[in-house]
């Protein structure tokens, strides 16, 4: 990766090369973790699937300027798994965008600048509000379809969750970017196959996934959802000259990722942690993963 | 025998005051708006979901294919595409009916437009009972409680085509970063307004001057009231008529100036009784108020199915039912007062 | 005027008869949606007069198989079909479309006979079919549900909330019949949103799929009877190409005929038109 040249125009940043990036995810996660111990609960489980994710975008792939969050040609993140916010609120802190001052206070008062969902209202670098399910690819279309319109060569990534995809509002979108060739707009499903209520496909079924993504017009990739390196390199795509079709990543993953307590554990969806609890999960994170 | 007791006086009255106002269909008019302000701004989109010979747009994608997005039957998404493109600094106008605007994809406009701080232009065409014969999937009288209810939004109800151009206009001006509603209709109906005419967002129109009665209507409606005035005049009533073409955010210094006037007021619309127009007023009445307020409108029952404009006359929502609300109205409370 | 191998003959006889119903219905309001009632008169006539159990004279007889009409916007087809099986009395077909009447633009299931749900808002009809689909299973009943849907309704995404549902629970009492003409109110559906590979979507969403010429009589009964014979635990769905106006070529010949204004003169050239056909 060190071979990359860096994002031009991009506040002078370098991406980070593996370890680094390693050790950003690792960092992501405790800053997660510490916004949940202030607030005594969050989606751990979450959260703890899409780190990587995150990481590879904003520290090796996107093109985000933190003295100017709005600039027109930076890559869009649509994160339309919302409730998983704590990511990404980890990666704009890391990235300049936030201060860390705020993760201590999040949740914790009326007036806070961090909740649960991410809010263009309150937090810089947000391209779209969310916290309701379903509406991201749409948003990210809509942003891909301008993008195209103005020649600008900058990318949309819409992040869903897997559960996400039992919306019908989903396929709608699915349909639409294909007939619109938006090969700068990127789908990530974070496959963790958990939701609320229980594992995604006894809930309802998403199998043949990638058929399905395909039948409807879609590049599929698929990915282990925490192979930091697997991730830059498929989530890098070209800027210009793509091959007319959107491209979706099925990004294999574990829920809660990282803290073997967790890990495929269907209740850290969302749960309130113990103080022996958080004391072993800081322990099993004092290292970045393997 | 005054006006309002004689049938036959009154119908030939009406109908020759009918007879002076010619009436535009929305559905062209609507189309030649988007035109005109597609070859105005280069930044205006229009975005609809198998709706474009519905709302006119044939012409519009015939000259700027690129800024005429199809989502096809679609309509979260077509609402979710339209925040995208306004998020990327476009003046996306989704151009539909108010049924699958403000019912069917009620929280893409919440969450992606009002919420999110984007600005969208929502043209919602065959609202009311407009799509009489469509029945009640088609009919659409409760977009104004949906839409007036969530933050960040402005909803406009215009009473012609004409203005309608104007509420557009406004519309594209605006500063705000805000959902704005434009509640259409469909098939012709009676133009009041000129081209020229006053229109301001929140700024109610005065038709008519009058200390006895107010009138206070929108959309197809204002004509009703406009006409009741007429007819009132007759029975010796002066009847202000106010357009409250903005809903929201609503005009209360005219409300509250008329209400230091008036002996009675009279809402009328064609919407639900509930969340529309007549609730909005008497929001702004809250504080108290000595004269009776009667809201005309649908009651809380699916309407019948049939052509319009019988239906919307059938149903109570006329210049006639109007006129005779506002005499009972007045009756009672100056027969109160007597004794 | 449907070919037919020959032991369709009343079936094309049943065929001829809905479509007549639905152009003398057109003909009283002088308008409507009559390309599409062509179109699907023989998927109808299958359903109605080879598929389905219902009694004529008791349509709400709990042992019926149920028909769904998710285009609502195609009543006037059904209505022909309806009539034709005795459930609607044929006189009651000079009423259509008009107050009063039991038999209005749009369907509406408290207004007709025989009419299982309200249609008009497109994409509700699917999620309608696996809640009876589920509840007649819950009740051990081995009634069937047959939805007629059209490709325009499958931009809707409520559409594929339904089919990943009904392939969930194993729904495979429902036999949906997708019209697909190609047609819909701002252009070719194709057009308008890409909905092809069809089939390869339904299969990847875990439906029995077959796709058939719907305009032939000989493969349309095969296709219900293959629905109905198949083994696997899946909702079955019949992909059914069809042509906008069949059985009257001038219509079949318009080239925008989503709804159709036909001049006063032609209804009697559309029903001479039928006419031919079922002597050919």
């Amino acid at each position: 990766m060190t071979d990359r040249a860096p994002p031009p125009n991009d506040n002078g940043f370098v991406p980070l090369d593996l370890d680094q990036l390693r050790e950003m995810a690792r960092i992501n996660r405790i800053d997660v973790a510490d916004m949940f111990a202030a607030a005594g609960n969050g989606h751990y489980g979450s959260c703890y699937s899409c780190t990587e994710i995150m990481t590879a975008l904003y520290f090796s792939v996107m093109r985000v300027d933190s003295r100017n969050p709005e600039r027109p040609d930076r890559d869009r993140f649509i994160f339309s798994k919302a409730h998983a916010a704590p990511t990404l609120y980890s990666a704009l802190i890391r990235r300049g965008f936030l201060p860390e001052e705020w993760i201590p206070e999040y949740e914790t008062k009326v007036g806070v600048k961090l909740m649960t969902h991410q809010s263009r209202r309150y937090q810089p670098g947000v391209d779209a509000s969310g916290g309701a399910l379903g509406h991201g690819l749409s948003v990210g279309a809509g942003m891909a379809v301008a993008a195209k319109f103005d020649r600008s060569d900058h990318r949309v990534y819409v992040l869903l969750g897997d559960g996400e995809l039992h919306e019908g509002s989903i396929w709608e979108a699915a349909a639409f970017a294909p007939k619109h060739k938006l090969d700068n707009l990127v789908a990530i499903v974070d496959r963790n196959r958990l939701s609320v209520d229980g594992r995604v496909d006894e809930v309802l079924p998403l199998e043949p996934l990638a058929d399905r993504w395909k039948s409807f017009g879609w590049d599929v990739a698929e990915v282990d959802g925490h192979d930091l390196e697997a991730l830059v390199k498929v989530l890098d795509v070209p800027r210009i000259g793509g091959s007319g079709k959107p491209l979706v990543v099925i990004a294999h993953t574990v829920k809660g990722r990282g803290v073997s307590f967790m890990e495929d554990v269907r209740s850290w969806h969302f749960d309130v942690i113990s103080p022996q609890q958080d004391a072993a999960l800081r322990l099993e994170l004092s290292e970045p993963l393997k | 025998m005054s006006l309002l007791d004689d049938p036959k006086r009154l119908g030939e009255h009406v109908a020759d005051f009918r007879a002076r106002h010619p009436k535009k269909p929305m559905r062209q008019e609507f189309g030649a708006i988007m035109l005109a302000l597609a070859e105005r701004r280069p930044d205006v989109f229009a975005v609809t979901a198998d709706l474009m010979y519905a709302t006119g747009l044939v012409e519009f994608g015939a000259r700027f294919p690129d800024r005429l997005v199809n989502v096809g039957i679609a309509e979260q998404n077509m609402i979710g595409v339209a925040a995208g493109l306004g998020g990327a600094g476009k003046l996306p106008v989704v151009c539909g009916y108010a049924a699958f605007i403000a019912l069917r994809a009620v929280e893409q406009v919440k969450v992606d437009c009002a919420y999110n701080e984007t600005k969208v232009i929502l043209a919602g065409l065959s609202s009311g009972l407009t799509y009489g014969v469509g029945g009640p999937t088609h009919q659409t009288y409760e977009d104004l409680a949906t839409l007036r209810a969530m933050p960040n939004t402005i909803v406009i109800v215009p009473n012609d085509t004409v203005q309608a151009a104007l509420a557009m206009d406004a519309a594209v001006e605006h500063p705000g970063n805000t959902p704005i509603y434009l509640r259409l209709g469909r098939g012709p109906e009676h133009v009041l307004t000129k081209p020229g005419d006053p229109f301001r967002i929140g700024r109610a129109n005065r038709l008519c001057d009058g200390d006895d009665v107010c009138l206070v209507a929108n959309g197809a409606l204002t004509f009703e009231a406009y006409l009741a005035a007429d007819i009132l005049r007759g029975e010796g009533i002066a009847a202000e008529v106010l357009d409250m073409h903005t809903v929201k955010p609503i005009d209360r210094e005219a409300i509250l100036d008329a209400a230091g006037r008036v002996d009675a007021m009279v809402v009328a619309e064609e919407h639900s009784r509930s969340g529309g127009l007549g609730a909005a007023v008497l929001e702004v009445l809250e504080d108290g108020h000595d004269f009776p307020v009667a809201r005309i409108g649908l009651e809380d029952e699916y309407p019948p199915i049939g052509p319009m404009p019988d239906l919307r006359h059938a149903l109570g929502l006329s210049g006639e039912a109007i006129a005779r609300r506002a005499r009972l109205l007045l009756d009672r409370k100056r027969s109160r007062r007597g004794r | 005027m449907t070919p037919s191998k020959g032991h369709n003959k009343e079936l094309a006889e049943r065929a001829y008869r809905v479509r007549r119903n639905a152009v003398r219905m057109g003909e009283v309001q002088g308008q409507g949606y009559i390309a599409q009632a062509l179109d699907i008169a023989d998927v109808l006539a299958t359903a109605y007069f080879h598929a389905m159990r219902y009694r004529p004279e008791d349509p709400n007889w709990e042992g019926r198989d149920r028909f769904l009409l998710s285009n609502g916007h195609y009543a006037i087809a059904l209505y022909a079909a309806l009539i034709e099986a005795g459930i609607i009395p044929e006189e009651e077909l000079e009423t259509y479309g008009s107050d009063e009447s039991r038999l209005p633009m749009s369907g509406m299931a408290s207004y007709t006979p025989g009419m299982e749900m309200s249609g008009g808002s497109l994409g509700v009809g699917m999620s309608i079919a696996v809640g009876m689909a589920m509840g007649l299973k819950r009740k051990k009943s081995d009634s069937r549900v047959y939805i007629l849907f059209s490709d325009g309704e499958l931009d809707e995404g409520s559409v594929w909330e339904a089919m990943m549902s009904a392939a969930h629970h194993k729904l495979d009492n429902i036999i949906a019949v997708v019209d697909v003409n190609n047609q819909q109110a701002d252009g070719p559906s194709t057009q308008v949103m890409a909905f092809e590979p069809l089939g390869q979507k339904l299969e990847a969403f875990g439906w029995f799929v077959q796709r058939i010429d719907g305009n032939d009589l000989d493969a349309v009964v095969d296709a219900f009877d293959a629905a109905k014979d198949h083994k696997a635990p899946k909702p079955r769905i019949i992909v059914a190409d069809t042509l906008m106006g069949k059985g009257v070529p001038f219509l079949e010949a318009r080239e925008k005929n989503h709804f159709i204004r036909v001049d006063a003169h032609e209804w009697q050239l559309a029903l001479a038109a039928l006419d031919e056909g079922r002597l050919a």
